[in-house]
């Protein structure tokens, strides 16, 4: 009885194999819509990486604006390191005229 | 006069990966005959099959880059139909668990294979006994049984070792059996 039932099983597999399904109009025009998706996935994916960026550029603005602020603190050179760099003879000169520096 | 040779897949690969379109729906033009018989084993209507498609060449689209050419093209497409057909299925089970179709499965299916057979409608009575399987069940027989491939042949296309496939085959078979023999003792 499991013999003959593995035979039915077996030519029914046979017969299932032997009809190829006909896919003819699932496939028309499947390049154009797959374009379209393909078009569609790539300007979503930019998307979402813009967002996903987000906290990154926020973190970031903190940081340029806690260092702007910082270097705005430490710009003014000291006299003696004025005298050091040549590029700051004006600091130097303010610095002789208000009498810091004699 | 020299015939106009097609480029080979490699060159249309790398012509893709450097932007062009064009390249890229060649290769599928090439391959959608294939793609659609296989996932036609798996889909139950045009609309799924036509997903099912779109997944696998989304897929080979983005990891085109992996592509290293040595091995065929078509070789490495195969892995990703069985993968997306795989996950379809997985998905599908899901679907089926939380959505009753017992109103919409298969009319027939109280008559048996040989009613199936004479009606010529053996691919349907296979889709509906197939889809009371677990994915990986239903995958091994679509391989195996509907498209003769080898067992070390699946077991490349699956990653599963060969000895872990011919045990799922074994067992796939039995539970196919039980299934189609509950239907034909009614």
């Amino acid at each position: 009885m499991n013999d003959n039932f593995d035979q039915k099983l077996d030519a029914l597999l046979a017969a299932a194999r032997a009809t190829a399904p006909d896919t003819a109009r699932a496939e028309f025009a499947f390049e154009t819509r797959l374009a379209a998706r393909l078009r569609a996935e790539n300007s979503g994916s930019l998307f979402a990486w813009a967002w996903r960026l987000c906290p990154f550029f926020a973190a970031l603005a903190l940081a340029v604006g806690w260092w702007s602020h910082t270097a705005e603190r430490t710009e003014t050179v000291s006299p003696l390191v004025a005298e050091v760099a040549p590029a700051n003879d004006e600091q130097l000169l303010v610095a002789y005229m208000t009498g810091d520096r004699r | 006069m020299a015939e106009l040779v097609p480029p080979p897949d490699e060159a249309l690969v790398a012509a893709s990966l450097a932007g062009d379109e064009a390249a890229f729906a060649e290769l599928v033009t090439r391959y959608k005959r294939r793609v659609f018989a296989a996932a036609a084993r798996f889909a139950r209507d045009d609309h799924q099959l036509d997903d099912i498609a779109q997944e696998i060449f989304l897929r080979a689209f983005r990891h085109l880059g992996k592509f290293r050419g040595d091995a065929p093209f078509e070789h490495w497409l195969a892995r990703i139909i069985v993968s997306a057909c795989y996950d379809f299925l997985r998905k599908e089970r899901r679907v089926r668990e939380q959505v009753s179709l017992e109103g919409t499965e298969w009319d027939m299916r109280d008559a048996g294979i040989d009613a199936a057979l004479a009606a010529g409608r053996a691919r349907e009575l296979v889709h509906w006994a197939l889809s009371k399987l677990p994915a990986d069940e239903q995958l091994i027989i679509t391989l195996a049984e509907l498209e003769e491939r080898p067992m070390r042949q699946i077991a490349e296309l699956t990653g599963w070792s060969e000895s872990n496939v011919k045990v799922r085959a074994f067992r796939a078979r039995q539970n196919l059996k039980k299934i189609l023999e509950t239907t034909h003792e009614r």
